[in-house]
């Protein structure tokens, strides 16, 4: 297997949960105890009612797509063989928003809208993405 | 704030060399305010209040161009808006002069990404090298291959696409349009006519974007010089009356709600429209932020100048050209002149006012302008009304 030459996640004191969830293959968002809505990135207070008590909670994985572009253009070496490859913004069916790729269809097979659930991508001992793939209607 | 309507003014416009010049940004950001302090009759001694901001790397940015100067300033500040920041610059002006901050205020932008792109010769590496390392994200974009500013307002044009029908034809009309009015304009860096073909043939970027999509990598930078319009009256040009300004950031962020959909113009333009006691209808020209051609045609919507969804209709009705009902980006905008964050755009808007141009380049009888500023993490956005003294 060659190296994985990717950008690797730097999980950060508020994030170490979400990604010590995606090893263990859930998909864990913060969840207000106060007002029930769910966020995403992680951070100290309820975005919606600024509550500091919430609990990490593992949501269903599955949502749809809001957004999504195919990059032509190479950012990153690491890319150079991928293009053109699509990243999308997933909203989950709990709500958050969060950028990804959806796998296992070539880009303009996407559509705005079409349902997805996540798909688990280990890449290190420590680190598993989590990438999408279409839902059969 | 209509209290302030017409209480203060733009008294001179400058601009740098743009487009390949090989200057730094702050040598860049000294030339363009000595041409606009000499557009307006006034020195360094005039000079009592800078707000600037330059390339997001230069820390204490506004104490640097302020030495340049040899300005000791009574109110001085860099700006963090982005985009928005220039126009946010001038309503910065405006009130510390009416706090009694200071007097004369001088606010500009100025980038040198060209040269500092291509400083190893070649095709030039992505504008996205230029953020500090410390700025860019470590996780939950990068590791999907998500990188930079094209890509978040290319979502913002696939989900209007969705919605509302837009089309890569309606994203060309705007190109197109802008890049007649750069042919029209001496400085502008793009001086080739486009085609319908040309725009496609051009290679993709992040689609739905390809290159005539985006705008242009360019060393340049613009300043403006505002002060009272009481003390405009005693100095040598005809001076541009601040008629409304506003603010508003979609700070919760660029994919939550409906923000790549709606801007901050919604809110920005119907404040500014207030304080100036105008509406849609009065606009003679708009210098829109044009980053991107779809953020043009969503910006449009968002101040009203046609309804949410119909910006394709209106773009590709021709409006925006030189003979159409809404004359925009005259000067070629950041698509085809040079892209400086929005500073050209509101130069632009000043010397329209000023009925500076010759036929073809003149919007006729001009007398109100409205210019609007978009940035930072795709959120902040700033809408400046200006009008004919």
């Amino acid at each position: 297997m060659s190296e994985y030459n990717k950008p690797i996640p730097v999980p950060s004191q508020e994030s170490q949960p979400y990604w010590d969830g995606l090893r263990e293959r859930k998909l864990m968002m913060p969840r207000c105890d106060d007002c029930n809505s769910y966020w995403f990135p992680p951070s100290l207070l309820c975005p919606r009612c600024n509550s500091s008590k919430w609990t990490w909670t593992k949501t269903s994985g599955r949502g749809r797509i809001y957004s999504y572009v195919v990059y032509h253009r190479v950012y990153h070496p690491a890319f150079a063989q991928e293009v053109p490859y699509a990243v999308a913004v997933v909203e989950l069916d709990e709500g958050p928003r969060m950028y990804s790729n959806v796998i296992g269809v070539p880009p303009d097979a996407l559509s705005c809208d079409m349902k997805v659930e996540v798909a688990y991508e280990p890449i290190t001992d420590a680190i598993t993405l989590p990438k999408f793939r279409p839902v059969a209607a | 704030m209509s209290a302030l309507r017409d209480k203060y003014a733009i008294v001179g416009t400058g601009k740098s060399r743009l487009g390949q010049v090989g200057a730094n940004s702050l040598a860049l950001l000294e030339e363009a305010i000595k041409n606009a302090l000499d557009e307006a009759g006034l020195t360094n001694k005039d000079v009592d209040g800078v707000v600037v901001r330059g390339p997001d790397d230069v820390y204490s940015h506004h104490q640097l161009v302020a030495a340049r100067l040899g300005v000791d300033a009574s109110f001085s500040t860099s700006l963090d808006n982005g985009g928005a920041s220039q126009i946010l610059s001038i309503i910065l002006a405006v009130m510390a002069i009416e706090a009694g901050l200071a007097t004369t205020v001088v606010c500009g932008y100025g980038r040198d990404s060209w040269s500092r792109t291509h400083a190893k010769g070649g095709a030039g590496i992505a504008q996205n090298d230029l953020i500090p390392a410390a700025q860019r994200p470590k996780e939950h974009g990068p590791e999907f291959g998500h990188f930079g500013a094209v890509s978040q307002h290319a979502f913002g044009a696939r989900r209007h696409m969705f919605e509302y029908g837009t089309t890569r034809d309606d994203f060309a009309a705007v190109a197109m349009a802008f890049r007649e009015h750069a042919l029209r304009n001496p400085e502008a860096v793009m001086k080739k006519p486009m085609t319908r073909e040309d725009y496609y043939k051009a290679r993709l970027i992040v689609d739905p974007f390809g290159m005539f999509d985006c705008s242009l990598n360019s060393d340049g930078a613009g300043a403006v010089v505002v002060t009272s319009a009481e003390r405009a009256r005693s100095l040598k040009q005809k001076p541009v009356l601040i008629k409304g300004f506003a603010t508003h950031n979609n700070t919760k962020g660029w994919i939550e709600e409906d923000h790549m959909l709606s801007t901050g113009a919604v809110d920005s333009g119907e404040r500014a429209f207030k304080m100036a006691g105008l509406g849609p209808k009065d606009v003679d020209t708009t210098q829109i932020y044009d980053c991107f051609t779809y953020m043009v045609l969503t910006q449009l919507e968002d101040y009203g100048f046609c309804k949410k969804g119909e910006g394709g209709e209106f773009v590709r009705s021709g409006a925006l050209r030189m003979e159409g009902s809404l004359p925009t980006n005259t000067s070629g905008g950041q698509l085809s002149e040079a892209h400086v964050e929005g500073m050209l755009q509101i130069v632009e808007g000043a010397r329209q006012l000023q009925g500076v141009y010759g036929v073809g380049r003149q919007v006729p009888d001009a007398e109100i302008a409205l210019i609007s500023g978009h940035g930072g993490n795709q959120v902040c956005h700033s809408t400046l009304i200006l009008g004919r003294a």
